[in-house]
């Protein structure tokens, strides 16, 4: 039995992680931006969840529309403002302005709520279905499965719309995609809204999970950045595959024998140093998209 | 070019009836160009960053006519559609196009008016499908014309039969020739005035270049699609153009109508290695 619940613990965490990278793969993807201040993103989720349940007593599932509202609002404006002037410039610049967007985001966070560990806990907290010694809570559940139907859901918006295709066309050649009427500008905006929407239901998630404090949103844009690699860029089914392949550090390696608990970094980061030799687009990232 | 004079001019000028009636004349043939000329270029000028690559270009291209822009690798002609297009900003200059000021406006603006641009190496989106490539090329047609994009999509399988057949086929798994093909048919779907085509023949079998050209040419003749033709095969180029300009390090040197530039010299031993 304990075979299964591992498997069972495994393909929840890995769901929860694809929420995690979904939103720092698109901009990747579509703006050639590695963003830093995706962790921050998810910071503010966390705590707008948090403070929208403390405050207003809004459970965080069900205030996650507002949670990425508010967060698409904050990504729309801060594209808008700062990153639209570096989105030409060479490399380092996107890290030195997100890293620095990070700091002072995460710094505001502190700020307004202090350094104190914080935690949700909800009427369901701790409970769950049981299956014999199976043990499966809900609130995970219910995240697992949010997070699978964000992966869905964006993709089906990015294949199937007329605004998704634009997307992925300036993601694969901007010029082209200018040529075609395509304002690039709103493109972005729209991208990083959505980038930062996707981050702020995975800290809304993750501060019903788990306890969280502001110096957390590095360990989260490492993670991310860990799990798009693995997972490749170009689909967000990618994010899922890599936030599975991520998962399997933490929750199936530590058991097998003679390795153990505690090198959960290592494991991941040898995992993605192996996917990067044996397929270096990534699992799922495509051969066209470059 | 100079502005036309006004009209009233000839009535005050009553003592010299003579002059006053060449310059109504003169009057009426410039209106009649700023009418029949579909675009218009003036003394242009543009380059990339530090590096200036145009100089004083100034070209027209008629309504329904075919016009072919050759030269030499590095010529410059590639910078001038970017130009005109609004890839690139233009440094000094003029551009007008359909009786409208282009010069400093955006690409995304200037497809909206009618002038489509095939660029340079296809510059499809890979990643995404032939159909999906052509209904981005019918973007700037706003939702609720569905039924016009749908007409305008059959039209253009009709004229590039291939492209149907590959429809759900990535644009990156297609040959250079279908490549050629569903870019053209993109440039075709927002349903202009004006199409600028980057180096059609580059890289491809000289059957599928007749192929193309026959599909251009019906567009052209039964549509009164007007083509701007960058052409590094000079000799294709000049053989299907109404007029032709030749383009050296940045300089308009040549102009004329196709066939008689096949006989200039210049362009026999510089271009058609006669």
């Amino acid at each position: 039995m304990l075979i299964v619940q591992v498997i069972v613990n495994w393909l929840l965490l890995g769901s929860l992680y694809a929420a995690v990278a979904l939103g720092f793969s698109l901009v990747w993807g579509i703006m050639n931006i590695v963003n830093l201040a995706h962790g921050a993103f998810i910071l503010v989720g966390a705590y707008a969840a948090y403070w929208a349940f403390t405050q207003l007593h809004i459970d965080p599932f069900l205030g996650l529309p507002l949670t990425m509202l508010l967060l698409f609002c904050l990504g729309w404006i801060v594209q808008y403002v700062a990153i639209n002037r570096v989105i030409r410039a060479p490399f380092l610049m996107t890290f030195l302005l997100t890293f620095g967007l990070d700091l002072l985001i995460a710094d505001v966070v502190q700020l307004l709520f202090t350094s104190d560990r914080r935690s949700i806990n909800t009427a369901y907290s701790g409970f769950g279905l049981t299956l014999g010694t199976l043990h499966i809570p809900f609130d995970r559940l219910l995240a697992a499965l949010i997070a699978v139907l964000l992966t869905a859901a964006l993709s089906l918006f990015l294949q199937r719309t007329r605004t998704g295709n634009a997307i992925l066309a300036t993601g694969m050649d901007r010029d082209a995609a200018r040529l075609m009427g395509i304002r690039i500008d709103r493109i972005y905006a729209l991208t990083f809204g959505l980038g930062a929407a996707l981050a702020g239901a995975a800290g809304a998630m993750l501060v019903e999970l788990y306890p969280f404090d502001p110096s957390q949103g590095g360990v989260f844009t490492l993670r991310a950045f860990v799990i798009v690699v693995l997972g490749g860029l170009g689909t967000p089914w990618g994010a899922l595959a890599g936030g599975l392949v991520f998962g399997l550090a933490e929750t199936v390696v530590p058991l097998l024998p003679g390795i153990g608990p505690g090198y959960d970094d290592a494991i991941a980061f040898a995992l993605m140093v192996l996917v990067l030799i044996i397929r270096p687009r990534g699992i799922l990232g495509k051969a066209f998209y470059a | 070019m100079q502005p036309p004079e006004p009209r009233s001019r000839p009535g005050t000028a009553s003592t010299h009836m003579d002059s006053a009636s060449r310059q109504l004349t003169a009057a009426l043939n410039s209106d009649q160009k700023h009418e029949t000329a579909l675009l218009e270029v003036e003394h242009l000028e543009s380059g990339y960053d530090e590096t200036r690559v145009l100089w004083d270009i100034s070209l027209e291209v008629h309504r329904g006519e075919l016009v072919a822009l050759v030269g030499a690798n590095g010529a410059g002609k590639s910078t001038l559609l970017a130009t005109l297009s609004g890839l690139l900003p233009a440094w000094i200059g003029h551009v007008r196009f359909a009786g409208y000021d282009i010069t400093h406006r955006r690409a995304e603006e200037i497809v909206r008016l009618g002038l489509s641009h095939v660029p340079q190496g296809r510059r499809l989106f890979s990643a995404l499908t032939v159909e999906e490539n052509l209904l981005l090329g019918a973007y700037t047609r706003r939702a609720g014309s569905q039924q016009a994009i749908k007409q305008e999509l059959e039209e253009v399988y009709t004229l590039l039969p291939k492209l149907r057949e590959r429809r759900r086929q990535l644009a990156g798994s297609l040959s250079g020739g279908e490549q050629q093909m569903c870019a053209i048919g993109r440039g075709l779907m927002s349903h202009p005035e004006l199409l600028l085509i980057d180096e059609l023949s580059l890289g491809l079998a000289p059957q599928v270049v007749d192929d193309l050209l026959s599909a251009l040419d019906a567009i052209h003749r039964e549509k009164g699609l007007s083509l701007l033709l960058v052409e590094q095969d000079v000799q294709i180029a000049l053989e299907r153009a109404d007029r032709a300009y030749v383009i050296e390090n940045g300089h308009i040197v040549l102009e004329g109508t196709g066939s008689a530039l096949l006989q200039n010299e210049r362009v026999r031993t510089a271009y058609l290695g006669a």
